[in-house]
């Protein structure tokens, strides 16, 4: 009986597969981001990086810091279910300093909602513009309060 | 040649390999660090995603097809100009059916020019002939399974735990997979940036406690959005649930769409 001996062959080859094996881990180790796994099988850092764009609109809520009393009107009418921010425009910077005005491009006006279309609900309030009246929406009705008069 | 290994040299060669893997990965966490305080983003402080669980609602009954939260989503999160939409509405316009035929109803017309951002011209066809006409409001479905975070060859895209399906900007190699798997049409490749993008919930908005822009901007509430995890006694979300009977489209993909429509057209896909 001869001592058993592993081949020569077999060895290089264990020691070939050991070497892969520990390149990829220690590559794996280096390249892997430190927060990946954090929630699961992506970059838990990518969540920050997403959430890190600056909001544009401003939200209603902060409107009502300063602008309280028109809020109070509007939720007592047809239109409290408005944004600010849908009519007046994006409001961000406004509200971080009051000199700079709304940006009225963005805003829009009563036709783009109540303009006629079969397509709208029946509930909503919409009439054929060029029926109606050929002068300003607010010459009748008061935006904040459109159910009553000027 | 031969060489010569001594016992001194192979373990001083050893210490060695040791003592610079030591050191390398002591330089990356120092990297790590410096890359934290350093290149810290303005992220919200204290937003845990496991603390959240986030689900909108769309009461179809009540879009009136302005087009505003297109124009908001598309300015809220810099969507180049174009046909590239995370959020767009649909009109469908389901006519009588021919005299005669046995049809209850005639084959619906769908179209969106623009997104729906400039609002909708008047139908092609005259009134008397449109049986329903309705608008549709779509976005992300945020689904439970997703098809598109399978897909990802990178694993760029994926579900985080407070609902929202994401998609990591740095990662995405903008191959498209996701886009040709979304069964919902929801992504698109943006062509500044060449990733995929999509509806991402406004992240940056509910994560600061802020509604997404066109929840915020929506002037008829057809939009609803909530955190299930903390709903607090009159949340618009449990009044919609209350009143309501909900659908999800396309549920016989097994997607498990998280956003949940009321007053839904058998022709909606």
């Amino acid at each position: 009986m001869h001592p058993f001996k592993l081949p020569p062959q077999i060895l290089r080859l264990v020691l070939l597969t050991l070497a892969i094996v520990g390149s990829y881990l220690v590559a794996r180790a280096f390249l892997t981001p430190p927060s990946f796994g954090q929630y699961g099988w992506y970059r838990g850092d990518a969540l920050g990086l997403i959430a890190s764009r600056p909001p544009v609109f401003a939200g209603k809520q902060a409107c009502d810091e300063c602008h309280s009393d028109i809020l109070k009107k509007l939720a007592q009418d047809a239109h409290k279910t408005l944004s600010c921010e849908a009519c007046h425009g994006v409001s961000r910077q406004h509200g971080d300093n009051p000199d700079i005005p709304p940006d009225k491009a963005t805003g829009s006006h009563c036709i783009r909602c109540h303009e006629a279309n079969p397509a709208r609900p029946a509930w909503f309030k919409q009439i054929v513009v060029k029926d109606h009246y050929s002068g300003k929406c607010t010459e009748c009705h008061m935006p904040h309060q459109p159910t009553q008069t000027p | 040649m031969k060489t010569q290994f001594s016992r001194r040299s192979s373990l001083l060669r050893l210490g060695g390999a040791i003592a610079g893997l030591l050191t390398i990965s002591a330089v990356r966490t120092a990297k790590a660090v410096v890359q934290k305080v350093f290149v810290s983003t303005s992220a919200p402080k204290g937003y845990d995603p496991t603390k959240h669980k986030w689900l909108m609602c769309i009461d179809d009954n009540k879009c009136i097809g302005c087009g505003l939260c297109v124009e908001a989503c598309k300015r809220e999160n810099g969507v180049p100009e174009g046909p590239y939409f995370r959020t767009w509405i649909e009109r469908y316009i389901i006519p009588k059916p021919k005299p005669g035929s046995d049809r209850t109803r005639g084959e619906a017309l769908v179209d969106s020019p623009n997104g729906g951002m400039h609002g909708f011209p008047e139908p092609p066809l005259p009134k008397d002939q449109i049986e329903h006409a309705f608008f549709v409001p779509k976005l992300c479905n945020l689904c439970e399974n997703p098809p598109c975070v399978q897909v990802c060859p990178v694993g760029a895209t994926f579900r985080a735990p407070d609902g929202a399906v994401l998609i990591d900007p740095k990662y995405c190699i903008g191959c498209g997979f996701c886009i040709q798997a979304c069964p919902y049409g929801s992504r698109f490749l943006n062509p500044v940036t060449k990733t995929a993008e999509k509806c991402t919930l406004c992240y940056h908005r509910i994560t600061r406690g802020l509604k997404p822009a066109c929840v915020e901007i929506c002037p008829a509430e057809a939009r609803i959005f909530g955190d299930l995890n903390n709903l607090h006694a009159d949340d618009p979300l449990q009044k919609f649930y209350e009143k309501n009977r909900v659908q999800v489209l396309k549920p016989y993909l097994g997607t498990e769409p998280r956003v949940l429509y009321a007053g839904l057209d058998k022709e909606v896909r």
